[in-house]
């Protein structure tokens, strides 16, 4: 089915590119931007957003603000997006979650054909994780069998998505885990590593103890193996077909000329190339640093709404205790 | 584990020029803010952590406690000269500071207040380095069930020491945690008292809260004073021969000044007491040990020195269950940990365990700070005796501006605004009519923590009441609450008992 969306989607852009991107004159930009960060300052995303805003006003000679517009999971920025009329003056940067399983898992104003996907920057690194000590070691076929043996092992989870995720693993293998909620990597490290639960969801706070191998990774959830674990196998490995890969992405409003996505894409390219970007990320966000065009994360998050989709349906609507 | 030379290279890196320059802006800035009533110490970090945005993480933290501490000391300034408290928390040392500054000697109550200030922070520092770390390597043992168990009994404690009246005390909680559960259910992911607005989802922001709350409300209430009474008079700094301090008085408020910094230190470990409550406890237990009770309110310096010392005492000592557990013990602390969170720490026992080196920095940029204090305050006197006299139409209207300012910066939009006022009004209100705020707001900055280890706790155990004969911290907590409980309604029954009978004797 999602074939053809995206070739519905190719045509519309090819018509968008003869139509709109022919009557644009190309000296875009030619007055100030906002990129537009849908989460509180400080965040991971934040920290990386101000990095490429800089490197963004060098390249593109216009200045480009940061604004923080907090909420809902990046929601509310998205929300706001998806109202803008200001052809790609006003971007967002954020990760693929919200704009892939948030409008499946909550009620939203906007969804995954409201915008355009400028480029891919940053992989995420999350995974499911465990520490150290434990049973069943840091293997995940070890888990599995150590959970069908002791009913009420414990998972936290921190996201509706991993949570989603847990439960179809679960429901394949015949686990009754006892899913605990926790808020963040911050609430989710010391119930794993004080040991009071007994694996659980991490977004990235498990890079930080790979050289102390405090946190083991017990599943990758990124399309490849993990940089800093290439021990771990990743879902699919593990033979369960979910594409959960979070990838931190540039997004505009799907009205927005293609000669403006062009510049704001190249520009971005350049900067995955600028090595202040690189060092945020790699070494502070400890997240890899890549270059998807358009089409690629298009593509991409279209199949991952479809699993997703697919996914929900088998469980049996909203995973709900 | 943590060697001399990361604490040795510690010291080294706050006594840097760079260092010092930004804790000094931050005290310096701090003391303005806190000679200036009205403007206080919550508004004032909440405006400037924008501004460290662009500052390493250390200059941030070390500029936001030298802010912090700045207020604290500078607060005593317009409480001694103005009979007006910079911030609530020096309101007890306006009860001898100011009679003692209009017989003449506005001096020597400013230096005892500065002095009482220093030595309480710097001693109440000591102790937060000397007690952190181990309680930080406790604290690392502690899980949900601790957690929410210590939460529990916080909430209670609370309501029960911050103001007056127990019930009052409840009902500001309560309505702390109603406003603390708004937002997405943690485990079903559904919304709760959203009213359909996105904005809500991760619940009610906090800054929006706090600023309309602390800073806003308070303008209103200052601006129905200043209506009231427009020509409050400034006690101007004169030449007068005995207005100084000499070291034979000081050293007769020096068992004073330790004590009250005990009580100070106690309160601040606590969480949610608040400088307020410990200036007011030291300076009851001062009175109430002295030989001359009689002399206190009528220009004591061992009242100013016990006000001053336990209020800048509790500071530092907040930071304990904030370092050591993650929950901050005041608004201030609150606030610092979102300025932590924003540059890429997470405060709680696992800071000590993964950077141990900022910890270490923290403090002896406090030590720093407490010496520039002393600094400042000694020679800037004359200075900040004038910004007493800045009159309140210039600076309401500006610190609304600031507050305003504040929100739009941090990205919060018309919903911002609104919700900020909502909370202005609110606040207004809840001053009025004599509501603890400290209980509201600590109930609501608590009550999700609470809420998600409470839920850990009943996941995790299947619902067995049974795990808590496991785990004895918790246990002795859970007891703890309920001996605190009862004994709050028995003695709030008793007080109101024996008011009756006094009003029926008086019939």
């Amino acid at each position: 089915m999602h074939k053809t969306l995206l070739s519905t989607a190719i045509l519309s852009a090819t018509v968008a590119l003869g139509g709109i991107g022919l009557a644009q004159a190309d000296d875009f930009p030619s007055k100030p931007l906002t990129l537009v960060v849908g989460w509180g300052a400080g965040g991971s995303t934040d920290i990386q957003a101000r990095v490429l805003a800089d490197i963004l006003t060098e390249e593109l000679g216009q200045p480009v603000n940061v604004v923080n517009q907090p909420g809902a999971g990046g929601g509310v920025a998205l929300a706001r997006l998806a109202n803008s009329r200001d052809e790609g003056y006003t971007f967002v940067f954020g990760t693929s979650m919200t704009i892939t399983f948030g409008p499946l898992s909550t009620e939203t104003t906007y969804g995954l054909e409201d915008f355009r996907y400028v480029a891919g920057v940053t992989l995420g690194q999350s995974a499911l994780v465990t520490g150290e000590d434990r049973p069943f070691g840091d293997s995940w076929e070890d888990l599995v069998a150590y959970a069908q043996e002791n009913p009420g092992t414990s998972y936290a989870t921190q996201t509706a998505l991993d949570r989603m995720i847990i439960e179809y693993i679960a429901q394949q293998e015949g686990l009754d885990l006892r899913i605990v909620p926790t808020a963040g990597g911050a609430g989710m490290a010391p119930l794993i590593l004080s040991g009071d639960v007994d694996f659980g969801y991490s977004g990235g706070t498990h890079s930080g103890y790979a050289e102390t191998g405090e946190m083991p990774v017990l599943l990758s959830l990124a399309e490849d193996r993990l940089v800093a674990f290439p021990d771990a196998p990743t879902l699919q490995e593990a033979g369960y077909d979910i594409n959960a890969a979070e990838i931190r992405v540039a997004m505009v409003p799907q009205a927005t000329p293609d000669s403006h996505v062009e510049r704001l894409a190249e520009a971005l390219q350049v900067a995955t190339e600028d090595p202040r970007f690189i060092e945020i990320t790699e070494e502070r966000i400890l997240m890899p640093v890549t270059y998807l065009p358009e089409a690629e994360v298009t593509q991409t998050l279209t199949d991952q709404v479809a699993g997703y989709r697919a996914l929900l349906e088998e469980l049996g609507g909203l995973p709900e205790d | 584990m943590i060697g001399f030379d990361a604490i040795l290279g510690s010291f080294a890196a706050a006594f840097h020029y760079e260092s010092i320059a930004v804790i000094l802006g931050g005290v310096l800035l701090g003391y303005i803010v806190g000679v200036i009533p009205g403007l206080n110490r919550a508004v004032a970090i909440a405006i400037a952590i924008p501004l460290t945005f662009y500052m390493s993480a250390y200059a941030a933290i070390a500029f936001l406690i030298g802010l912090s501490k700045g207020t604290a000391a500078g607060s005593a300034v317009s409480a001694i000269l103005l009979n007006t408290p910079g911030e609530p928390s020096s309101a007890a040392t306006c009860l001898d500071g100011y009679p003692m500054a209009s017989s003449g000697k506005p001096r020597k109550a400013l230096k005892v207040g500065l002095l009482a200030s220093v030595i309480g922070d710097l001693l109440a520092t000591l102790l937060l380095i000397a007690v952190a770390i181990p309680f930080a390597s406790v604290a690392l043992k502690f899980g949900p069930y601790e957690l929410a168990a210590i939460l529990v009994f916080a909430l209670v404690f609370i309501a029960g020491m911050a103001g007056g009246s127990f019930l009052k005390g409840l009902a500001a909680g309560g309505m702390g945690i109603v406003l603390g559960t708004v937002g997405l259910d943690p485990e079903t992911g559904a919304m709760r008292l959203t009213f359909g607005y996105a904005e809500l989802m991760e619940g009610v922001p906090i800054l929006p809260l706090v600023i309309g709350t602390l800073a806003l409300a308070e303008m209103f209430v200052q601006l129905d004073e200043y209506r009231r009474n427009k020509g409050a008079s400034v006690i101007k700094l004169g030449h007068q021969a005995d207005d100084d301090l000499s070291y034979r008085e000081f050293k007769t408020t020096l068992p004073t000044i330790f004590r009250s910094t005990g009580v100070g230190a106690f309160v601040g470990a606590l969480p949610g007491l608040g400088p307020s409550v410990g200036a007011f406890m030291a300076y009851g237990l001062a009175k109430r040990g002295d030989k001359d009770p009689e002399s206190f309110g009528k220009g004591n310096p061992k009242g100013i020195a016990a006000a001053e010392s336990a209020d800048n005492a509790v500071i530092p000592a907040s930071y304990i269950p904030l370092f050591g557990l993650g929950i901050p013990g005041s608004v201030s602390a609150a606030l610092l940990v979102g300025a932590f969170m924003i540059h890429g720490i997470q405060v709680g026992p696992l800071m000590l365990r993964d950077h141990p080196e900022m910890l270490f920095t923290l403090f002896s940029g406090m030590i720093v700070a407490s010496l520039l204090m002393l600094a400042v305050g000694w020679y800037g006197l004359r200075i900040f005796a004038k910004v007493t006299s800045v009159p309140p139409h210039i600076v309401i209207p500006v610190v609304i501006f600031l507050c305003l300012a504040g929100i739009q910066v941090q990205g919060y939009g018309t919903f911002g605004l609104i919700t900020v006022f909502v909370f202005a009004l609110f606040g207004y209100f809840l001053k009025k009519f004599d509501y603890s705020f400290v209980t509201f707001l600590v109930a609501f900055i608590v009550t999700p923590m609470l809420e998600m280890n409470l839920r850990q706790s009943i996941i995790l155990s299947g619902g067995e009441i049974g795990i808590l004969l496991e785990r004895p911290i918790a246990l002795v907590f859970v007891i703890a609450t309920l001996l605190m409980a009862l004994h709050l309604g028995w003695s709030g029954w008793r007080h109101r008992a024996r008011r009756r009978a006094t009003t029926n004797h008086a019939d």
